[in-house]
């Protein structure tokens, strides 16, 4: 039993989430008894040393396509190449915008199941079960698969990425005559979208403001907090909506999904619209004025009191541990 | 102190701005038979006997072109914006589908018991036997939601073209008849700019309109300015919240209930009532509905249902439940007296819920929607027939005269407008008209414009504090209605943004979706001597995307416009 994995990279680096799905991918293999590879498809960024990295989440062999990069189609056929010529029990993606498109078109192809939106993966009886969130996250479902191969494509961030620190890769390079279709979208520029010059997506630490801030110049404090911890600033609907933060930051339903190892929550009620954007995260500290709201509930660890007097204090803090 | 809302009216004027003749160049124009708005059951029962009709007439419907029947939706599906409570009265769709056996529509099934309750605080006191009004026998417990979802499978089958996630934002007049509706456009920007995704609307150009808009007709309010269809009793509103709750144990009965959490007094003038109906065996319908003539700025409808829940006649009925749905409407309840004057334009009809055909004292609207529906497809079926031309549509309302429609409306015609004199006096008059059959006491009782009533800051509140469980806040609330619209979408919602401070806290509460927030600071700034000065102007914060399209704000002195085709609430089971 084993499963290809898609890995997206972008500027020499593999982004996050891929490796998350590499890794995930690693792990279920193993489950199984069987091997994880990843399909890379790009140009000349895509050297030996890079495509070998993935083995240090797990990946026992990379197949490289020369193809442009950043769209769907061209990543499809080499895809469904390497499954018909090597066989694969399962496709595995980690989300984010291609990598729905990839695995949709994927599913087209090869006329097999798909579950999207995943938030876990587990073995069963030799096989891979799908967990999926329905009816807006208030329940769960298990899906299996009955055909071959399954294609699971988790929620963006659903995986964690995890460094074995060392292992390579076997990269093996794939020849794919790409279909007609395939060549006729180009790339005219690739770039993060809606301007926002953080990827609160990737960010490892997240420092978030909501209402509780008190005006937009509390975002300063948020800012400094996050520089020190080496993190991104992120914001909820409603700071967003009164223009104290820009949208690229915003998490929640309509926002961004984010699933940082720390999630620090200031001056944030916890609506569930917000919740939804941000409950994967690792640990959730939250800090707020009013000891009744929501987001407690759901908080590892939580802090009642003052933003303005913790947030400070807690840059300082922060900055004399690192020195 | 108190200020009422019309003194600070919303700034549109929409016999100018939502009327219009056609922009489209001819080549771009979509030339269709009939366009029906709205994917209602008035919508839907127009479009399905339309294509009945039709079918039968082999030249007429050749005449019609490519597109013989168009529908236009604003809901993600057909149902998608659809909530009723609903005991519905199933003759129409039986007049509809005479071929359909009982429950291939989708439906709950009748009940045979019913019981009316009057709540205090603590207690419940039954009144026996049921009022009339109260009586179900032989209704269907519905939701609407499934209903239209159902129907409008039935009406793509015979044909009907479905245009979803499509808003009908203008009405097309020319030469003083109605040529048609224009879509609104889609991918604008929060100040309408044009985004990279963009669509311009289009032209949609017919020989004959049917505004089948619901409660809050955005083309059917209009088209009433502009043709001056409207009568001379202003319409007013009521409006519901409502939950679905997948309870442990059946419920055997119909319930309603009068009284607590609503207050008695006229001061509040607060009329309504709740209604629990059961869905089958392991659901329940919980609603409350308020007229929205109330005066208390405080006054909440989605947190009075919280409260409600609380009451023990109610909350043995949900222990150890799970709400799975959640949504809120207004219903038209002026009567009788408050319909359009005339229910049609040259070349367009005004059908169901946008023109008023509510029996307001048995909660039944529904079943008249779907007849009135029926009817206009008769009568523009006759009138093509006739000659091609729909400008006289005099025979749908003749059609409407003649049956069921104005006799139940015209019996009840009275017994709304004296509860504004306060639940007890009110309801002692409302009681003789129902045992004289609506003789006595005669007349015309006028109805008046909620927004012209004034508000007043009121004495503090105790709705619950909510624990998620039970009791929920408004937000968590939106959020099962499945609504995602993006927060960048123009604001769909006209009102004046600074107002007194009883005009904007009144918006806030009555909002059961949260949209309007009297940000906290402008709360403090008003308080003097820790009480809340209620002249003083404040600025309101408005957040379009929460809405669910339940028009509560149209009554109450702003103008819901339709948002973006697809925005809104995805109502499953309601």
């Amino acid at each position: 039993m084993s499963i290809l994995v898609y890995a997206l990279h972008y500027q020499g680096e593999f982004n996050r989430n891929s490796l998350g799905a590499v890794s995930e991918g690693a792990r279920l293999a193993g489950e199984l008894g069987g091997e994880a590879a990843a399909a890379v498809v790009g140009g000349d960024d895509l050297t030996d040393d890079l495509c070998a990295s993935l083995g240090r989440y797990g990946a026992s062999k990379v197949y490289r396509a020369r193809a442009p990069e950043g769209l769907a189609q061209p990543v499809v056929d080499v895809m469904a190449k390497v499954i018909a010529d090597d066989g694969f029990e399962y496709a595995l993606f980690g989300g984010g915008l291609l990598g729905f498109e990839v695995g949709a078109g994927l599913t087209a192809r090869l006329d097999v199941g798909v579950t999207m939106e995943v938030t876990a993966v587990r073995a069963q009886d030799g096989r891979l079960v799908a967990e999926r969130p329905i009816l807006q996250d208030s329940a769960i479902v298990d899906v299996g698969y009955v055909g071959e191969p399954g294609i699971v494509i988790g929620r963006l961030n659903a995986f964690d990425a995890r460094d074995g620190g060392d292992g390579a890769a076997e990269v093996v390079d794939v020849e794919v005559e790409l279909e007609r279709h395939s060549t006729r979208a180009t790339m005219v520029k690739r770039g993060e979208q809606r301007g926002a010059d953080v990827n609160i997506e990737d960010a490892g630490v997240l420092v978030a403001g909501g209402r509780g801030l008190g005006n937009a110049e509390g975002f300063e404090l948020c800012e400094s907090l996050a520089d020190a911890l080496g993190g991104a600033v992120a914001a909820t609907r409603a700071v967003v909506d009164a223009g104290w933060y820009p949208y690229a930051a915003q998490i929640g339903q309509t926002g961004k999904t984010v699933a940082p190892k720390l999630y620090l929550a200031a001056g944030i009620s916890g609506a569930i619209q917000h919740k939804v954007g941000m409950q994967s995260s690792e640990h959730i500290l939250a800090i707020n004025k009013d000891p009744n709201a929501p987001i407690f509930e759901f908080s590892d660890l939580g802090v009642v009191g003052d933003l303005n007097k913790i947030l400070p204090k807690l840059t300082d803090a922060v900055k004399a541990k690192k020195g | 102190m108190s200020t009422a809302p019309i003194e600070f009216p919303p700034p549109v004027d929409s016999a100018k701005e939502f009327v219009g003749a056609p922009t489209d160049p001819d080549d771009e124009r979509i030339e269709v038979g009939v366009v029906i708005v709205g994917g209602g059951p008035a919508g839907l029962a127009c479009a399905i006997r339309l294509a009945q009709l039709l079918a039968e007439d082999e030249a007429l419907l050749e005449s019609l072109g490519e597109v013989p029947i168009a529908l236009v939706e604003k809901g993600r599906t057909p149902g998608s914006h659809l909530l009723s409570g609903a005991m519905m009265n199933p003759s129409a769709l039986r007049k509809l589908f005479p071929d359909a056996a009982e429950g291939d529509w989708p439906t709950y099934g009748t009940v045979d018991k019913d019981a009316v309750y009057l709540l205090t605080r603590r207690r419940a006191f039954p009144l026996r036997p049921t009022p009339p009004p109260f009586r179900n026998h032989g209704n269907h417990v519905t939701s609407l939601a499934q209903l239209g979802r159902w129907m409008a499978e039935r009406a793509e089958e015979a044909g009907v073209y479905l245009l979803g996630e499509t808003a009908a934002t203008k009405l097309l007049v020319e030469d003083g008849r109605v040529v048609g509706v224009r879509s609104g456009d889609k991918g604008r920007g929060r100040e309408g700019e044009e985004l990279p995704n963009f669509e311009p609307g289009s032209d949609l150009i017919a020989k004959a309109t049917v505004l089948c808009e619901g409660t809050q007709g955005h083309l059917t309010g209009a088209a009433i300015r502009r043709f001056e269809l409207g009568s001379d009793d202003p319409q007013q509103w009521e409006l519901g919240v409502k939950e679905v709750w997948e309870v442990q144990r059946p419920l055997d009965r119909v319930i309603h209930t009068m009284g607590w959490p609503l207050r008695l007094g006229a001061r509040y003038r607060e009329f309504g009532g709740s209604f629990i109906y059961p869905m089958g065996d392991d659901r329940i319908s919980l609603g409350l509905v308020t007229g929205l003539d109330y005066r208390d700025a405080r006054f909440s409808v989605h947190d009075a249902l919280q409260l409600l829940k609380g009451h023990p006649l109610v909350a043995g009925l949900i222990e150890g439940a799970k709400r799975v749905g959640w949504g809120a409407k207004t219903i038209p309840s002026g009567g009788y007296w408050a319909r359009p004057r005339r229910l049609w334009a040259p070349g367009m009809a005004i059908v169901g819920d946008g023109a008023g055909m509510v029996n307001v004292p048995t909660l039944k609207g529904v079943h008249y929607a779907m007849h009135a529906g029926m009817f206009a497809a008769e009568a523009i079926c006759e009138r093509l027939k006739a000659g091609g031309s729909c400008d006289d549509l005099s025979n749908y309302a003749d059609k409407v005269e003649g049956s069921e429609i104005d006799r139940d409306t015209y019996r009840s015609r009275n017994m709304r407008q004296p509860f504004a004199k306060g639940f007890l006096v009110g309801g002692a008059i409302a009681n003789l008209m129902e045992i004289s059959g609506g003789r006595f006491p005669g007349g015309r009782w006028a109805t008046h414009d909620d927004a012209t009533v004034d508000v007043f800051i009121g004495p503090e509140r105790d709705y619950p504090k909510p624990d998620g469980k039970v009791t929920f806040d408004k937000l968590s609330s939106v959020f099962l209605t499945g609504n995602a619209t993006r927060d960048d979408a123009p604001n769909h919602i006209r009102l004046q943004e600074r107002v007194p401070l009883e005009v904007a806290l009144m918006w806030q509460n009555m909002c059961p979706a949260q949209v309007y927030e009297v940000p906290e600071a402008e709360l403090e700034a008003a308080r003097v001597d820790g009480r809340l000065d209620g002249k003083r102007e404040v600025n309101l914060a408005v957040i379009p995307s929460n809405c669910v399209q339940c028009g509560a704000i149209t009554a109450k002195g702003g103008r819901l416009t339709p948002p973006e085709g697809g925005d809104g609430p995805n109502y499953q089971t309601t």
